[in-house]
């Protein structure tokens, strides 16, 4: 059956939020937590999967988001969505400046230039008492007035959702193919009439507004945000959590994003030692399965019912041969 | 050669490298119908002059201008969108993206292009190079003559005025060499311009209808081939010619 997986999806998603009401407040916070870091793995496997830019400072991006609607909630007393999508605005202007002056870097040069600034952004937020709280934390506004979690757990649900899809039209869409075709080779693509730096601003924008938008969530989720939400520990995660899924396809980042975050509860037993584990899983997946760990299995999983896996999402849509006059 | 028909002109170019002067003073005018053969021993500057010519590279001197319009120190997208198309000397293809994915992306930069056009004439063009059979092949897994061909291929969905080939028979079984030259052949007959540069001079002689000779960085002969053969400074220049 043609698209069957997209049923099982459906099904899926249905049942999780159908049976979201049965889980405890701690799982229920586990999960509004993984799916945060979902937006944030999708988004950045948009930026370093599907256009080759290795940036690190994407969770700067996320707490850049929170920040700004958690000061702007609170300074002009605005609702909370504006905030959030103010947030989103700030991120996409301030990532397109980022892409900008990033325009001729690449590989570890672009890496160490983001990771300096998601540097500059923590050390500013730390020390900026007056404005931001720094260390002590900086109270934000709920989202909802609510007794429970679930709310959040729908709305979690609802930005990730929503977020895959705009992503995935995306990537699906001829700007898709264009900007793997920038990650495969920019001369090339230039010289097949791709405007190449207008999309790799374009990239670092919709993908730094994505972590605006999972920044801003969590801001008004938790209540408090502190400098931590950017800091490199975070990136780090973020690396491992879309590495070990895979980074060139979005469910997979997704996957890794909620594997890991499962795991990391699951194993809490451990202590710190948990993390190295993570570490070596990191390295096992580099050496042997660069495609991630969650690839395969999504392969498998998108031929349910015989359907043929296209090699590029964005040629699904295209007329067969046999139909092509 | 009237100045309605001029496609590309280079006047003046220069083109350093540090202390090296890759172009020194080149001009060179491609005329629509072309069959321009670019040949130079080894550091003559001819991949550096087809670099300024498209775009890859800016000049230090001297302008280019495309259909009289001066581009020099725009980026190469905007000389393809006026029709310059170019192949490279180390074949560049989006390796981990199939044949057909390869063809759609230039196609689809153009202008109000729609995907099923762009995609049945990407199949139209795949046919004519004998490449229908691995349209769904990544391009990594092709051959070499076949990854040259699929270059061409990529440089015609811009339906291009004017292509420059940079060295397509280097390291081409002799059958597919032959398929190539047919191909560029038959695209220059339906009117199509090339300026080819390659080694391969017997290659080269087979299909030019203009030969421009580089030495040390600068233009030494620009004319019929018979003509430049015999020319005393080109022979001097190229031992092999």
């Amino acid at each position: 059956m043609r698209g069957l997986h997209v049923y099982v999806l459906l099904v899926a998603a249905a049942v999780a939020l159908a049976t979201a009401g049965h889980l405890n407040a701690y799982w229920l916070h586990v999960s509004i937590i993984a799916m945060y870091y979902g937006i944030l793995a999708a988004s950045w496997s948009l930026l370093a999967g599907y256009v080759g830019l290795f940036s690190l400072c994407h969770t700067a991006f996320a707490s850049i988001g929170g920040y700004t609607s958690a000061l702007l909630v609170k300074w002009l007393n605005i609702p909370v969505l504006l905030g959030m999508g103010a947030g989103v605005l700030m991120c996409c202007a301030l990532g397109g400046a980022i892409g900008w002056v990033c325009l001729r870097m690449s590989g570890p040069y672009l890496a160490i230039f983001t990771l300096a600034f998601s540097e500059i952004v923590r050390i500013t937020i730390s020390t900026e008492d007056d404005v931001t709280a720094g260390m002590a934390g900086l109270h934000t506004a709920p989202l909802f007035q609510s007794a429970t979690r679930l709310p959040y757990f729908y709305a979690a649900f609802a930005l990730l959702a929503v977020s895959l899809l705009l992503m995935g039209l995306l990537v699906r869409s001829r700007w898709g193919l264009f900007l793997r075709a920038i990650r495969e080779d920019e001369q090339a693509a230039g010289a097949s009439g791709v405007a190449v730096a207008r999309f790799r601003i374009l990239a670092f924008a919709i993908a730094s507004g994505f972590a605006g938008l999972a920044g801003g969530f969590y801001a008004h989720y938790i209540g408090i945000m502190t400098p931590g939400v950017g800091d490199l520990d975070e990136m780090a995660k973020l690396v491992v959590m879309t590495v070990i899924g895979g980074m060139e396809r979005l469910p997979t980042a997704v996957g890794g994003a909620f594997v890991v975050e499962v795991l990391l509860e699951v194993l809490r037993g451990f202590g710190q030692w948990r993390l190295p584990l993570f570490g070596i899983l990191l390295l096992l997946t580099m050496r042997f399965a660069r495609n991630g760990l969650l690839t395969p299995l999504w392969l498998q999983f998108v031929r349910l019912g015989g359907t043929r896996v296209p090699p590029l999402p964005a040629a699904r849509d295209l007329p067969q041969k046999d139909s092509v006059a | 050669m009237s100045q309605s028909t001029e496609l590309v002109r280079g006047v003046g170019l220069v083109k350093r490298f540090g202390g090296i002067v890759a172009n020194d003073a080149v001009d060179l005018v491609v005329a629509e119908g072309d069959l321009v053969g670019l040949i130079g021993p080894n550091g003559s500057g001819k991949t550096t002059l087809i670099n300024v010519l498209t775009g890859h590279l800016d000049p230090d001197g001297g302008e280019v201008r495309v259909r009289g319009r001066r581009v020099s120190g725009r980026p190469p997208h905007v000389y393809a969108g006026m029709g310059v198309a170019r192949t490279f000397q180390l074949t560049q293809l989006f390796g981990r993206m199939t044949v057909l994915e390869n063809m759609l992306v230039p196609g689809l930069t153009r202008p109000h292009s729609r995907w099923d056009e762009v995609a049945r004439r990407a199949r139209g063009y795949l046919d004519f190079l004998s490449l229908s059979d691995v349209e769904q092949l990544h391009a990594r897994n092709l051959s070499g003559g076949q990854q040259k061909l699929l270059e061409l291929g990529r440089c015609l969905m811009l339906e291009p005025a004017v292509l420059f080939l940079d060295e397509p028979f280097a390291g081409v079984h002799p059958r597919l060499r032959d398929e190539l030259v047919a191909r560029i052949r038959e695209l220059h007959q339906g009117g199509r311009t090339f300026v080819v540069v390659d080694h391969d001079m017997e290659s080269i002689l087979r299909i030019s209808r203009r030969l421009v000779v580089m030495a040390r960085g600068r233009k030494i002969a620009d004319g019929e081939p018979a003509a430049v053969r015999a020319d005393q400074t080109v022979l001097a220049a190229y031992a092999g010619l």
